[in-house]
């Protein structure tokens, strides 16, 4: 850094007045300064020559911007007629209930054990043990009134639908002639899986439709669909008291018929259970129609 | 530059090349067209020019625009008839600040520029040289010459009485 000295001070103010100086000029400066008043005087007489900053504003700047156009656009007020008609509210969305592979699982073991239980139960209650089912050993009913008991009595005298469905096995017992007319099929749940449904009746008096229709009840689970079965209409002549009693051996003869081959081919052993396919099959189909009812109402919604 | 970088500028500098014109000029009309050859020189060159640099290039451009101004000025010697005619004259407020102005006017053109430069836009010697294309050394001689021809002017007898 150059000294400040008599010969070189004006540089150092003029400078200094032109805020040219660094610091340690500066400093430098204003000691000579205060060594040298007649320095400082000087140095406030050139401060007045330094212009005080004032705004002055340029007229007439709009022109000097390029390509910006004030735009004016008058509000115009066009009124949609029909605006109500636009809203929209969003529907409400349906719950969606995701079914799971367990909850399928679950509900399908739960129909399954409810229909067993129901099965077992039916059975317990039509006082039928699953041996006598299978092996369809007719046992004799109190009930059953063989037609041929009374003399001179029309097998019409079968007085009631579930007597006639029940005496099928008495009627096949008596070896009545077949007088073809129309064969009835009893359905398998009514007389158990053993009685099988083909009974013929020879010589048979007529049993008409009215007085051989019944209702079988449900089974219980619904397993099974079982529909009112309708008896068709035997058409019989009249039975004489003789060739009834030619016909009638002193010992009833009962056709026993061995289904335990088809009914096993019908179970299936799953684990210590033995499972009716048709039940099984059932139990499916129900479980299928639920689910395709369920479906179908989540794509209506 | 582009277009709004021009028009920035319009918005930032315009002021300060009319303030440096018309101090030097003081003929606001004058100044006026000044400017607006300055900024249309901008615009023309707008592509060439970096924003950064858009203030320094618009006062290059201005104090060469003034310089031909008032070299044309004072071959028609008009230069007397500005104070007199009937343009408007830049109004000053006040006593001492017309003094003031009063000794920068006699300074010489560059000169004049030059403290303009310096005290109003606060440029640095070297930045003054570049718009006035003079050497820094030749800006700092200058402007301590100006700077004492003011204060010469402002302790004179006639200014004191």
């Amino acid at each position: 850094m150059q000294n400040i000295n008599q010969h070189n001070y004006q540089d150092f103010l003029l400078r200094y007045i032109d805020e040219e100086l660094d610091l340690r000029e500066i400093e430098a400066l204003l000691a000579f300064v205060a060594v040298h008043p007649a320095v400082g005087e000087e140095l406030e007489s050139l401060q007045s020559t330094k212009l005080d900053i004032e705004t002055i504003a340029c007229p007439n700047k709009a022109v000097l911007y390029k390509n910006i156009f004030p735009v004016i656009v008058e509000p115009t007020t066009i009124v949609y007629p029909n605006k109500q008609n636009l809203f929209k509210k969003e529907k409400e969305k349906a719950p969606v209930i995701l079914l799971r592979w367990w909850a399928v699982g679950a509900a399908a073991v739960f129909i399954f054990i409810v229909a067993r239980n129901g099965m077992f139960n039916g059975e317990a209650g039509n006082g039928l043990s699953k041996n006598n089912v299978a092996k369809n050993n007719v046992v004799k009913n109190n009930s059953v009134k063989p037609v041929t008991s009374p003399v001179n009595n029309p097998i019409n005298n079968i007085s009631t639908p579930n007597d006639a469905i029940v005496n099928t096995g008495s009627l096949a017992s008596t070896n009545v002639k077949e007088n073809q007319q129309n064969i009835t099929t009893i359905p398998l749940q009514s007389v158990g899986i053993g009685d099988l449904a083909y009974h013929t009746i020879q010589n048979a008096s007529t049993v008409t439709a009215s007085e051989a229709e019944h209702t079988i009840p449900s089974y219980n689970g619904s397993i099974i669909d079982v529909k009112p079965t309708v008896i068709a209409e035997i058409t019989a002549a009249p039975i004489t008291l003789n060739e009834a009693a030619e016909t009638q051996e002193p010992n009833e003869t009962i056709e026993t018929i061995d289904t335990e081959a088809a009914s096993s081919n019908r179970s299936v052993m799953v684990g210590a259970f033995e499972i009716d396919k048709d039940k099984f099959r059932g139990l499916f189909r129900k479980a299928n129609a639920l689910f395709k009812n369920k479906e179908n109402n989540r794509n209506e919604k | 530059m582009t277009e709004k970088d021009y028009n920035e500028s319009v918005l930032l500098y315009a002021d300060n090349v009319y303030r440096f014109i018309v101090k030097n000029l003081r003929h606001t009309e004058d100044a006026e067209d000044i400017v607006q050859s300055a900024f249309e020189k901008l615009w023309i060159h707008k592509d060439s020019v970096e924003t950064q640099k858009a203030k320094s290039y618009l006062f290059t451009v201005a104090y060469h625009l003034l310089i031909d101004h008032t070299r044309k000025a004072k071959r028609i010697s008009l230069q007397e008839s500005f104070e007199n005619d009937t343009q408007r004259a830049y109004q000053e407020n006040k006593a001492l600040k017309k003094v003031l102005h009063d000794a920068l006017a006699t300074l010489n053109e560059t000169q004049r520029s030059l403290v303009l430069l310096k005290d109003y836009e606060g440029y640095s010697y070297e930045e003054i040289g570049e718009i006035t294309k003079l050497t820094t050394d030749q800006v700092r001689v200058y402007l301590h010459r100006a700077r004492l021809k003011l204060r010469n002017y402002l302790i004179s007898p006639q200014q004191v009485l």
